[in-house]
């Protein structure tokens, strides 16, 4: 049996004449984090509430748990907690408490059975010293942690995150990283996350999927689209500034450019590093530092954007 | 039990925000106060010591009246729209409760809310008139519970437009004062106009105030029936609505 807590399977929906999802299919399992990437207006919020069953599709198939989102919705959603893009998603003439215990109680729980996971989430989030406070007086970054915390009150298996980091510090967005990575550990959640913020899902995500134009057009791990886009590029600080011989030598082996005593160099593949390193070494040249350069995620973002424009 | 908790969820809710809103909240029930007092002053200086006991209460029994179903006629339509513009009605729709539950939550909320402060003031206006009404209360609430039903019903309608097309205040008022219209016409024993939402339930409890009418219990049936079929009428128009707006992805956009 597949291990896929979310199976969108051929996923389609226009709107007019414009086709927002074209035909996509992916799976999430259990206790993964997968992101969602991809310019503005590619699909990535269409896809996510239509996983909600907020949004009804054309054709395909969206099963969540096994059940289907259009046949089972209300099962579907007792186990999954949300976070939109562009909307509030709690009251802010309320506290963080109040908001949880409402949210709790529209989900037809009690505040009391859900009492201690209240606390533990703010206190988590760092918010139990502001839980009585208004929301409206909060920062950008507290708001959207209230959020999460009304997100996670009913201890849901699956999470969708759309954007929950927009708009928010650095600080305040390796916070929230932080603790999805912990819960994802402890609780064994299942996330799926959008997100404009590269250095977040890099660092958040096991699997990449980048749409554009309503279409998948990398699926793959954090690890193998680094691999595929990986720039083999060196960054070799001297003791001294080389000679044009030198520089002539390494050109043999790579694309060379130099600045100063700093020689960077471009290798097809690592293992060229080698005679690199011989033509140094002969040459008599000292080296004061060696780095390698790897491309960021925003780097393979662009690039694979820019690949699949060709 | 779950229903019990969205109720009480709903409660707190208006709690809450009544406490918040202060101000509004002080406002409200010192203009429910004048509204009685001018009531029961206004009246007093018109009719001088000749008028009778019985019109007063019809008026009071009339302004609870329609206090009661402008609150559940308007409900949902509203509070679809502010929660589209707060940005909170889709988080609503996350619920595996129902949207629709959560809405009638809230109305019910609503209406038992207003009737509890509405009584309150009732009682300190008699209370500084010195002049003591003899409305039979319960039967009151009871009656304005079962058939303003019937208008949480329209509501529901009402709500299902506001999630495609968002502002519907003027629909409200054209429907707020065709009801006062409405509720002028002749309802017992059956007419055309009796199988109106609320103006078979409104004509009882009219009745009942100005002359202590009563009605053979298949009347009651009948607004209890008027209700129910009004309120599910509402009910499904809303959640065909609510499939369109989903296919146009109308939800959370204001």
């Amino acid at each position: 049996m597949s291990d896929s807590c979310i199976q969108v399977s051929n996923l389609l929906k226009t709107y007019k004449d414009i086709t927002a999802v074209n035909d996509i299919s992916f799976e999430v399992q259990q206790g993964e984090i997968l992101g969602i990437l991809g310019p503005n207006g590619s699909g990535k919020t269409t896809t996510m509430k239509s996983i909600l069953g907020l949004i009804e599709f054309d054709s395909g198939e969206i099963l969540v748990n096994g059940m289907n989102i259009q046949k089972e919705r209300k099962r579907i959603i007792a186990d999954v907690g949300a976070i939109l893009e562009g909307a509030r998603n709690i009251y802010w003439y309320l506290s963080p408490r109040e908001n949880l215990a409402y949210f709790a109680g529209i989900r037809g729980i009690a505040f009391k059975e859900v009492k201690d996971r209240a606390d533990y989430l703010l206190e988590n989030l760092g918010l139990i010293d502001d839980a009585d406070k208004e929301v409206r007086e909060f920062s950008a970054g507290m708001k959207q942690k209230s959020a999460m915390a009304c997100a996670f009150i009913h201890d849901p298996s699956i999470l969708l995150l759309d954007e929950p980091t927009l708009g928010l510090d650095v600080e305040i967005s390796r916070t929230i990283r932080n603790w999805l990575t912990e819960v994802v550990k402890k609780e064994k959640k299942t996330i799926l996350i959008t997100s404009h913020n590269m250095d977040f899902v890099e660092s958040t995500c096991n699997r990449i999927l980048i749409i554009r134009n309503g279409e998948i057009i990398s699926h793959e791990t954090l690890e193998s689209l680094k691999e595929k886009f990986a720039r083999k590029l060196f960054r070799i600080t001297l003791e001294k500034e080389p000679s044009i011989q030198i520089l002539d030598s390494l050109d043999s082996i790579g694309n060379v450019s130099c600045d100063g005593n700093t020689v960077s160099i471009n290798l097809e593949n690592a293992n060229q590093i080698f005679p690199l390193v011989d033509v140094l070494k002969k040459a008599g040249v000292k080296l004061k530092d060696f780095r390698t350069e790897e491309n960021d995620l925003e780097e393979i973002f662009l690039e694979v954007i820019r690949e699949k424009t060709q | 039990m779950k229903m019990i908790n969205l109720l009480t969820a709903e409660a707190k809710m208006m709690y809450w925000s009544l406490r918040r809103y202060f101000f509004n909240t002080v406002a409200m029930l010192v203009a429910m106060f004048l509204i009685f007092m001018g009531l029961f002053w206004g009246v007093k200086s018109i009719g001088g010591t000749g008028i009778s006991g019985d019109s007063l209460d019809s008026m009071l029994v009339g302004y609870i009246l329609w206090v009661s179903a402008m609150l559940a006629l308007q409900n949902t339509g509203t509070e679809v729209l502010s929660e589209s513009q707060r940005g909170t009605l889709e988080q609503l729709y996350l619920s595996p409760m129902g949207a629709e539950k959560i809405f009638f939550g809230r109305a019910v909320a609503n209406i038992v809310f207003n009737l509890i402060f509405i009584t309150a003031m009732l009682y300190l206006s008699m209370f500084t008139t010195g002049r003591w009404m003899s409305i039979n209360l319960p039967f009151l609430y009871g009656m304005v519970l079962l058939s303003t039903l019937s208008l949480v019903g329209i509501s529901f309608m009402l709500g299902g437009i506001s999630l495609i097309h968002k502002r519907i205040g003027a629909v409200n008022g054209i429907l707020s004062f065709g009801l006062i219209g409405l509720m002028l016409l002749p309802t017992y024993p059956v007419t055309p106009y009796s199988f109106l939402p609320f103006i078979a339930g409104a004509a009882v409890i009219r009745n009942n105030a100005v002359s202590g009418a009563t009605y053979p219990l298949w009347w009651y049936l009948f607004v209890a029936a008027n209700s129910i079929v009004y309120l599910v009428l509402g009910l499904s128009i809303f959640k065909v609505i609510e499939k369109k707006a989903r296919r146009l992805n109308k939800m959370g956009q204001y």
